[in-house]
């Protein structure tokens, strides 16, 4: 645990020396929510003029295991493409300034991301910014932007098997109580696995509302996040971005903004791709069991003492009863038959 | 002395939420207190249903377990057939977690077999669970 005013003192020391020139960190804030990193917004002054930057420190655990090279790696191509993403700035992988790794980014003005208080209006505009956005990333090419740098290119007849052979493992591996429904869910998907992916896309990995950031004109400003991003099917961040949990009770919109068939109309528009029934299916039952065991990391994490924030208490508690329940609608023989 | 620690619980979380934590100035202590609150609510809850839930779910597997007693191995029914060693939270807890993990692999011979009454059932078992445990503490 450091304190803000440890942070004010290292960032100033550590920005200065980068920049060549005096840095005053002004403001150091904390911001809550960054389960995966501790998350402080600085406010700067540099040679007379002030900038913010968004300081991303590695906890001793976290929701998600990720390495932050794969993150920061992420943001580094993205940055230049029409996806909006914040600059990043710097990646510092030694402990010797804040006991951890941590990377720095600059801050987008004026964030926002919180939509439950916006109009039908606003909400509508974003929407459809947010699955036209999700579909350009679908249709980009990983090789042309250098992710086979950072990360494994898998085929488009095993990517699935893969990554449920992934998560199924995290299930196993960290699951406090046995898991009677997820597993049953894991039975499900490694006997109906979809047809190979359209293509092999870059796959943000946690798309979803409260990821991006907008302003008060209803523009998206910057997609957040990047952690679990990785090579595979497009489909999968569709369906992750689909499920239930991130509707609230709005269940008829895809994350509380735009009904779900014109989310997957704008996506196929803006990727080219087509959206296969059953495969989405697969890959909505999937994200689910995703979710399970990230939830269930947390809980571990929690429980074990590696970490105490009451994120990890939630996630592994609540977030695994709600996600449960989204997978009993989509797999009790009533539902299937 | 507190008689019923679930209501104190409830009522230490109102006045965290609702007292202390308007005082806090760091946005982010507030968040995490609200949500320290809400989980305080949530474990109120379990504090005084969570015993009676486990114990709800205990016999409906071993209902599960008599009708599917084909698919089980002698071990398995040694667990199945074993009486709680107490009736603390932790001890039921564990012998939940035994059962539940006898019921995942008689959940897979019941797909396995067509054993498809019994798979229902087991299905039916699990909504019921969901059900019983749902967290309303937390919105």
């Amino acid at each position: 645990m450091i304190t803000t005013d440890q942070v004010q003192i290292a960032a100033a020391e550590y920005l200065g020396e980068k920049w060549g020139t005096s840095v005053t960190v002004c403001n150091v804030e904390k911001i809550f929510g960054g389960a995966s990193r501790e998350t402080y917004k600085l406010s700067l002054e540099v040679d007379g003029e002030t900038r913010g930057v968004i300081l991303r420190r590695d906890p001793p655990s976290s929701l998600i295991d990720t390495e932050r090279h794969l993150e920061y790696g992420a943001y580094d191509r993205i940055y230049p493409t029409d996806i909006p993403v914040p600059e990043p700035l710097f990646l510092e992988n030694s402990p010797d300034f804040l006991e951890q790794p941590f990377s720095i980014m600059a801050a987008v003005e004026n964030p926002m991301s919180d939509v439950a208080q916006l109009s039908n209006d606003q909400k509508q505009k974003i929407g459809q910014q947010k699955y036209d956005l999700l579909g350009r990333l679908a249709a980009k090419d990983p090789l042309a932007l250098k992710f086979d740098e950072i990360m494994t290119v898998p085929k488009v007849v095993s990517t699935a098997a893969e990554q449920l052979a992934y998560w199924q493992g995290i299930i196993n591996e960290d699951e406090i109580h046995p898991q009677p429904i997820a597993q049953a869910a894991i039975r499900w998907l490694a006997a109906n696995l979809p047809p190979p992916a359209q293509k092999i896309s870059i796959v943000h990995g946690d798309y979803r509302t409260g990821n991006f950031l907008f302003n008060d004109q209803a523009q998206i400003t910057a997609i957040l996040d990047w952690e679990m991003c990785h090579l595979g099917d497009p489909l999968e961040d569709l369906a992750w971005s689909l499920d239930p949990l991130w509707s609230g009770e709005e269940l008829a919109l895809a994350g509380r903004l735009i009904p779900h068939g014109q989310a997957i109309q704008i996506w196929c528009e803006a990727s080219g791709l087509s959206c296969n029934e059953q495969a989405l299916k697969w890959w909505r039952i999937f994200v689910s069991v995703k979710a399970v065991a990230i939830w269930i990391s947390s809980s571990e994490n929690f429980e074990n003492g590696e970490g105490k924030d009451a994120i990890l208490a939630m996630a592994g508690w609540v977030m695994t009863d709600r996600q449960n329940r989204i997978l009993l609608d989509y797999l009790a023989p009533e539902v299937l038959s | 002395m507190i008689p019923h620690a679930d209501d104190a619980l409830r009522m230490l979380s109102q006045r965290l939420m609702t007292q202390l934590l308007p005082d806090l100035k760091s946005l982010y202590s507030l968040s995490d207190g609200a949500l320290i609150g809400l989980l305080i609510n949530a474990i109120a809850d379990e504090m005084a249903e969570g015993i009676q839930r486990r114990l709800d779910d205990i016999a409906e597997m071993k209902r599960i377990f008599i009708a599917g007693e084909a698919l089980l191995s002698s071990k398995d029914k040694e667990v199945t057939a074993a009486e709680l060693s107490s009736y603390r939270l932790a001890d039921v807890n564990d012998h939940h977690d035994a059962l539940s993990r006898i019921l995942v692999l008689l959940h897979e011979a019941s797909e396995n077999k067509g054993f498809e009454a019994l798979n229902q059932s087991i299905w039916t078992y699990l909504r019921r669970h969901t059900q019983r445990h749902k967290i309303t503490a937390v919105p």
